[in-house]
């Protein structure tokens, strides 16, 4: 009975920890009452006195942290990672007349149109890749790439808050925000929770993507800029530099130490009290984590940086190193931003659009997993990759070079992290347009990366108003088929 | 009486049941296997949901048997399918793993049952919701029995005439507890300050209370507080969270909902005007039907439309399903504390929630427009639809039958759901009436709203007095405020609860209007003695360890604010806040960091003018892609689902925000310039530049404005160690900026492209009456100034400080005519040294080439409008609050290729990235009148006028400003952020907003 429904034995005092950096657990009593620490196993009510302590280590799932290469506007699948031959014989030829879609946005229904890249194979696994990643190919071995992914919308702004939350309306946690639920932080000075947007803009709907939802606002995606100063209200006026600033905090401190001491039993007050320090703390190490100086020429070779038009996403690639390597635990990339071209949602030329997008990627991409790698931290990091759908096999019209939206059959990959490199899972029907083998939804995926994080998505659960949500709610199953 | 009878009749048959326990076997069913069949498997075996096609409800469907033949024969145990399964533990089947088999008593009680016949009494039909188990809750759960009024406990109304009180001391007296003391004067001003209005009391109405020793001096304050407009404002937002306020649809375009605003407004005036609770009901959800409707009940119906809307969703047709669930969400949420949107699956999990009484509610709004329409509806019905131009919702067809989905889904359709109330109290329970004869509107909504409302609906009165409680005490008597349902709480003080709610409802009358005030229910919880304790008891520690959760209401909850009133009290004590209520909202400056998140960043968010953001924070435009960081850091409400109690997180950005964000370092100075206000007129001036003789009338001033400081932010006065603390902080920070800050640079006035200037100390004839005959302009271009009439000569006034003169309008009919085309180029900058007087709302001019037979709405003019903004013509008028009028200051207005300016004493007022439109600039022009339409005459000082016939470059503004401002020892934001006193006093200001006494309420 208490496990089933701890909510009705102790709440609700939402009180939280110590000041806790940005992710601060809450008290036990409030997860216990979120049934937390019960379902997942990772202790007892007793033993969860300082949440931020290191928990027992699961018994399943590898990965510490996740990097969610997001490319926003949906790359196209028969151009990347999911090789179709079949579609050269059958170029100039419509979509066989059973295979129903909806047609987003009524744009023109065109033909079959083969990839705008060759594939070729890549490693020993020699998985087929084309030439948009042709040095992602080089880490084909360490990719286990899903060709079977569907997903609930057709439309950018409902299916990019699906990608991120699980469902197509906005309101509910993202992934992100469940992690970071589950698992805490092991930096108390950086975010648990990272978002990275592309300079040209943030994805349609905005901050639902990276939303809490019902959950508390603790454990929302920060957003962070890969220069200078990454997070909001890091620095004051200029007049009030750090010794100035010193000054201030001990004069609040003796102000605030006579007040608690009138309040015995404060903790809420002992709590802002060390917020307070540990925001002063942060202040000083948040931009040295963004500070890629400190990394040498080849580094920032290998991912691009110093070069167009690699450079930006190179940084934020390294930036996720940087992050991951210091306890952050999910860090979310976005390729693409704003509007129609600007991302890689390519109606109007494939060759175009993707050749700017995953030129812009694709070495950044490659180096992350070669660093990664070689700093022994690929196995513990989960890198996703993908977009929100995938597009359509036929062109916008007759030898249009562009594709329309596809939620019925795209592709996504894992790398590292306890993925089972060199793997394709699942298959399309021969025109790469929906998903027919071992079909993968959204909610399988987000059970999976949750399990490669040793969490099993059944049993973290948040109680919101008489029931126990979970990210996958009812549905979603884990594709044993790419965990290592 | 039905509903009273019913219980009743539940009971006696309960305690029938109980009575013939152990007297009759041949019952055995009654007494043992009917509760086993409900608890452990009509979940899976009843008629909608037959599991292996067999249903266990009533004596033919056992009979009947499933898929696997018989469940059941009778007198043989050994051959009875349901016993060996239920033996074998196939049944009822294992959740994730773990094994559900009944226990050896239930199982033996199975086998007895079939050994005796299986007897099943005839017409008895089990129901899945009939009893509450271990499992789920049944329409037997408290929350869902009849208000009754309980007796007060009388041995514990000693001491109190509260009966709240003495069922909370009834309590405490069982555990040998007592409340804490009452708190102080000054701590009990400040929380109800904020708990009914949200905002503090200021330092003189803290001492007059503390002063006050007549015994109503509390139920007086809070009779003041309860009809200040400012409560509705508080208690308003709560209302607001709970209906899912925002201004924008959410999604990729995320557009305003035009007229959200007026809902806002309508919430604050119902609660200000302590609309009863039933209308509060009926207006928010039939509105549009209501026999009185009105436009201000259509806007309540906005409540409706309060959801997100998706302009492109997957499927527009199967959207309307999402939209029905936002409606019942919300409804169900704000009204009855259910979560009846579980139930458009499945049958609820937790509550007596069929699911066709999700079907039941949301057949309520199926006739509205909730089928795809066209985008630029938003989902609404259209203006005409409506009968005003506000956002509202009402029916707009005669709707097809609402089916039940399947497992929710459009895809899977059912049967035909009739339009119903829910069947949690069955008395209450029936189907809907069709609309009058004639209505335009199903009056389905009326209905359930007069379902809702009605005196018997046992959920609606105790919802409403527990978020009362919740919303004063911090917690509610049922903690958790969003679900009275099975997974929710229980009250700490059930008897408690129900005496409030049936205090709520007044009367026993069918009507909606038979409930109680609200503002006596809220005089009532605030007067009582438990809402008066301290925060701290005498036994804090033994009692903390007792009952931490305070669930004995031993002490009073000390509070964090929520985002708005910290907002609100960071202008407050800067004497910033502008009050005005109503209208549009205002949007804040949000960094230029924080809108990257945007999709359309260039676009998408332009802050209001700076005078507009000092609104109560209740007046915020919400964009759902955008909250602003600032709030949300501090816990404000999501937006996208009801929000009927905020977390309260203590974070590090949180700490970040109020260390480091523009916003505090701005309410720091303004209110360390409050503190610095000269003590009787005495110049700021000569005590930022002190000669070191006068060291000790510096120690005395800075140690006023330090204590002013504490007064204007904490409401109190420093002790003397605090006194000291801050001393040595503001010595240190003195020291600190006067080595950091460089000294302000020279000022030397740009002399290119002058084309007027005219100076009160040189050049100006007076005649026998001490009036401006002319005024020489020293520009060089013979703009010279003049009056031939004498009696509308401007007075020139002299005194022997700075300004020594000064030429003095009347507001009336005194100004000056200007000798030429002033102006000939669209790029210009205005500088005026001026005072102003004027105590009409009429507009007045300093400058002005109008002319009502030319240039109408083109000419070029400045001044002000009467409403004290500054105006630079017609094409920037109204922008930006002119303040402190009355004393000297400098007012620019700046036009060119690189945008619009107006500014006071160097600080933007307003401005914009274009220039005027183009101005007709031909002659005459004059000074102190708007041109020659013979009125909007100046009232005040001209000290000093400055015109550029060019566009200035922003250096050179600054140096003109510094000029003028050294010239006229004005004061302004440029010098100040250099001078080391005022960095120091802000400095010390912003650690007062900072303390833990100023985010916490005790």
């Amino acid at each position: 009975m208490t496990s089933q429904f701890p909510c009705r034995q102790s709440r609700r005092k939402f009180v939280w920890d110590m000041g806790a950096g940005f992710t601060g657990l809450a008290l036990t009593g409030l997860l216990s009452r979120d049934g937390f620490f019960e379902r997942i196993g990772y202790g007892s009510e007793k033993a969860a006195v300082n949440p931020l302590m290191a928990k027992p280590s699961p018994t399943f799932g590898r990965a510490k942290s996740v990097i969610f290469l997001m490319m926003n506007g949906a790359p196209s699948q028969v151009d990347t990672f999911d090789h179709k031959p079949l579609l050269e014989k059958l170029a100039g030829q419509p979509l066989p007349e059973g295979k129903k879609f909806t047609n987003s946005g009524g744009r023109k229904v065109g033909f079959l149109t083969p990839s705008f890249r060759p594939f070729r194979p890549g490693g020993q696994s020699g998985l087929m890749i084309s030439d948009f990643f042709e040095n992602v190919r080089q880490h084909a071995d360490k990719l286990a790439v899903i060709k079977s992914c569907h997903t609930d919308s057709h439309a950018h702004g409902s299916a990019l808050v699906a990608m991120n939350t699980g469902k197509t309306f906005i309101g509910r946690p993202s992934l992100g925000s469940w992690a970071v639920y589950g698992l805490g932080t092991e930096n108390e000075s950086l975010p648990g929770y990272v978002v990275i947007l592309d300079k040209r803009g943030g994805p349609i709907s905005g901050q639902p993507n990276w939303s809490s939802g019902f959950m508390p606002s603790t454990y929302q995606g920060t957003l962070f800029r890969p220069v200078g100063d990454p997070i909001l209200d890091l620095r004051g006026p200029d007049f009030l530099d750090r010794a100035a600033q010193r000054s201030q905090l001990d004069l609040l401190a003796r102000l605030n130490d006579a007040h608690m001491a009138a309040r015995p039993g404060g903790s809420d007050l002992a709590s802002r009290i060390n917020s307070y320090e540990l925001a002063f703390r942060m202040q000083a190490e948040a931009p040295e984590a963004v500070d890629l100086s400190k990394e040498s020429k080849a580094t920032q070779d290998m991912y691009g940086i110093g070069k167009q038009p690699t450079d930006e996403f190179g940084r934020n690639c390294l930036v996720a190193r940087r992050l991951v390597e210091r306890g952050v635990r999910f860090v979310q990339l976005y390729s693409g931003g704003g509007h129609l071209e600007e991302t890689w949602d390519a109606h109007k030329s494939i060759e175009t659009n993707h050749g700017q997008h995953a030129g812009e990627v694709d070495r950044p991409i490659a180096g992350l997993l070669t660093d990664l790698e070689r700093r022994g931290l690929l196995d513990e990091t989960l890198v996703v990759w993908g977009g929100e759908f995938g597009r359509m096999p036929f062109s916008e019209g007759k030898g249009e070079p562009g594709r329309n939206h596809n939620p019925y059959g795209f592709s996504m990959w894992l790398a590292g992290g306890g993925a089972k490199g060199g793997t394709s899972y699942g298959e399309t029907d021969e025109f790469g347009f929906e998903a027919v083998k071992d079909k993968v939804h959204l909610h399988d995926l987000h059970a999976t990366i949750l399990h490669l994080l040793g969490i099993d998505h059944e049993r973290l659960s948040y109680f919101h108003q008489g029931r126990d949500e979970r990210l996958t709610d009812v549905f979603g199953n884990v594709v044993q088929g790419v965990v290592a | 009486m039905l509903g009273r009878f019913y219980f009743l009749a539940s009971l006696i048959a309960i305690e029938l049941v109980a009575g013939t326990a152990f007297a009759d076997a041949g019952d055995r069913f009654s007494r043992e296997v009917a509760m086993i069949f409900v608890k452990r498997c009509l979940e899976c075996h009843n008629e909608r949901d037959a599991s292996g096609k067999l249903v266990l409800v009533d004596k033919a469907s056992l009979a009947a048997g499933g898929d696997s033949g018989p469940a059941v024969i009778s007198k043989d145990p050994e051959h009875s399918n349901l016993l060996e399964r239920v033996i074998s533990g196939e049944m009822p089947p294992p959740k994730r793993g773990v094994s559900q088999k009944l226990t050896a008593a239930e199982i033996d009680a199975l086998k007895k049952w079939i050994t005796e016949g299986a007897v099943w009494p005839q017409g008895r039909k089990l129901d899945l919701y009939e009893a509450t188990t271990e499992v789920r809750g049944g329409r037997d759960w408290w929350s869902l029995q009849p208000v009754r009024r309980p007796s007060i406990p009388t041995n514990a109304m000693l001491g109190t005439n509260s009966p709240i009180d003495a069922f909370i001391r009834a309590k405490l007296d069982t555990v040998q507890m007592q409340p804490a003391p009452a708190a102080s004067r000054a701590t009990l001003i400040k929380r109800i300050a904020f708990d009914l209005l949200g905002l503090p009391p200021t330092y003189e109405e803290i001492q007059e209370f503390e002063r006050d020793e007549s015994p109503d001096a509390y139920g007086r304050l809070v009779d003041r507080l309860l009809s200040s407009p400012h409560f509705g404002e508080r208690w308003g937002r709560y209302w607001l969270d709970v209906v899912r306020y925002a201004d924008t649809c959410g999604y990729e375009r995320d557009q305003e909902k035009p007229f959200a605003w007026k809902y806002r407004d309508w919430v604050v005036q119902a609660i200000n005007e302590d609309l009863p609770y039933g209308r509060f009901i009926e207006q928010q959800l039939a509105g549009d039907e209501l026999s009185d409707r009105s436009e201000a009940s259509v806007i309540a119906t906005g409540f409706l439309r309060l959801g997100t809307w998706n302009d492109e969703p997957n499927d527009a047709d199967e959207y309307k399903y999402e939209r029905l669930e936002d409606m019942v969400h919300v409804t169900s949420t704000a009204f009855l504390s259910l979560t009846v949107k579980c139930a458009r699956c499945h049958d609820h999990k937790f509550d007596p929630i069929p699911q066709t009484d999700y079907y039941r509610m949301a057949a309520a709004f199926w006739p509205g427009a909730i089928e795809p329409r066209g985008r630029e509806l938003l989902g609404g019905p259209t203006k005409d639809e409506l009968g005003f131009e506000v956002m509202g919702w009402t029916d707009i067809r005669q709707p097809p039958p609402l089916r039940l989905l399947r497992k929710g889904e459009p895809k899977q359709p059912q049967e035909v759901v009739e339009p119903a109330h829910l069947s949690i109290v069955p008395t209450l329970s029936q189907p809907l009436e069709p609309a009058p004869l004639g209505a335009s509107t199903t009056h389905r909504r009326r209905q359930l709203a007069e379902w809702i409302a009605a005196s018997k609906n046992p959920l609606t009165p105790r919802v409403l007095v527990n978020r009362l409680w919740m919303n004063h005490f911090g917690m509610g008597l049922v903690r958790s405020a969003d679900n009275l349902g099975f997974t929710g709480d229980k009250p700490t003080h059930p008897e408690l609860l129900d005496w409030l709610a049936s205090e709520a409802i007044s009367g026993d009358s069918a009507s909606s209007s038979h409930y109680s005030s609200l503002k006596r229910l809220h005089r009532m919880l605030v007067t009582s003695a438990t809402y008066r304790q301290s925060s701290l008891h005498p036994k804090q520690d033994e009692y903390a360890q007792r009952d931490s959760g305070n669930q004995l209401w031993w002490r009073a909850e000390r509070r964090r604010l929520e985002a708005e009133p910290l907002r609100d009290r960071m202008l407050f004590v800067g004497d910033d806040l502008d009050t005005r209520m109503t209208g549009p909202g205002f949007k804040p400056t949000i960094q230029a960091e924080a809108l990257e998140g945007l999709s359309q960043k260039d676009a998408a968010w332009k802050p209001s003018r700076a005078e507009e953001q000092r609104r109560r924070a209740v007046y915020m435009f919400s964009q759902r892609s955008l909250l602003p960081p600032l709030m949300t850091t501090f816990d404000s409400s999501d937006t996208t689902l009801p929000c009927v109690q905020r977390p309260v997180s203590t974070v590090a950005p949180q700490a970040l925000a109020l260390l480091n964000n523009a916003f505090s370092h701005e309410r720091s100075q303004a209110l360390a310039l409050r503190a610095m206000e000269p003590e009787e007129g005495l110049l700021a001036q000569t005590v930022m530049n002190p000669a070191p003789s006068e060291k000790s009338v510096v120690d005395r001033e800075d140690n006023r404005r330090i204590r002013l400081a504490w007064q204007y932010a904490l409401g109190r006065d420093p002790s003397s160690q605090e006194m000291a603390d801050a001393r040595q902080h503001f010595e240190w920070q003195v020291a600190h900026f006067s080595r950091t800050q460089s000294p302000t640079q020279d000022s030397i006035l740009p002399r290119a492209g002058i084309a007027l200037h005219l100076s009160a100390n040189e050049g100006v004839t007076r005649d026998e009456e001490d009036c401006v005959a002319s005024w020489k302009d020293q520009s060089g271009k013979n703009h010279h100034a003049s009056q031939p009439v004498a009696s509308r000569r401007p007075r020139l006034v002299r005194n022997g400080q700075r300004p020594r003169s000064s030429v003095q309008f009347d507001g009336r009919k005194r100004f000056l005519h200007l000798a030429g085309q002033v102006v000939t180029s669209q790029a210009f900058a205005i500088f005026a040294v001026v005072n102003d007087q004027s105590e009409t709302i009429a507009h007045r001019e300093i400058f002005s080439n109008w002319d009502g037979a030319g240039n109408v709405g083109s000419s070029l003019f400045f001044g002000m409008t009467g409403t004290n903004a500054a105006r630079l013509s017609d094409d920037f008028s109204g922008v930006g609050q002119v303040s402190h009028r009355s004393e000297l200051f400098l007012l620019s207005g700046l036009s060119g290729a690189t945008g619009t300016v107006v500014q006071q004493n160097g600080t933007d007022l307003a401005s914009r990235s274009s220039p005027l439109g183009p101005r007709n600039l031909k002659g005459p022009y004059v000074i102190g009148q708007q041109g020659n339409i013979d009125g909007e005459y100046w009232n005040g000082d001209l000290v000093e006028l400055l015109i550029y016939d060019r566009e200035l470059k922003s250096d050179e503004r600054d140096a003109v400003n510094r000029y003028l401002m050294k010239r006229y020892g004005l004061q302004s934001s440029i010098e100040q952020l250099r001078d080391p006193r005022f960095l120091a006093l802000a400095s010390l200001c912003h650690v007062l907003l900072n303390t833990n006494e100023f985010i916490y309420v005790d």
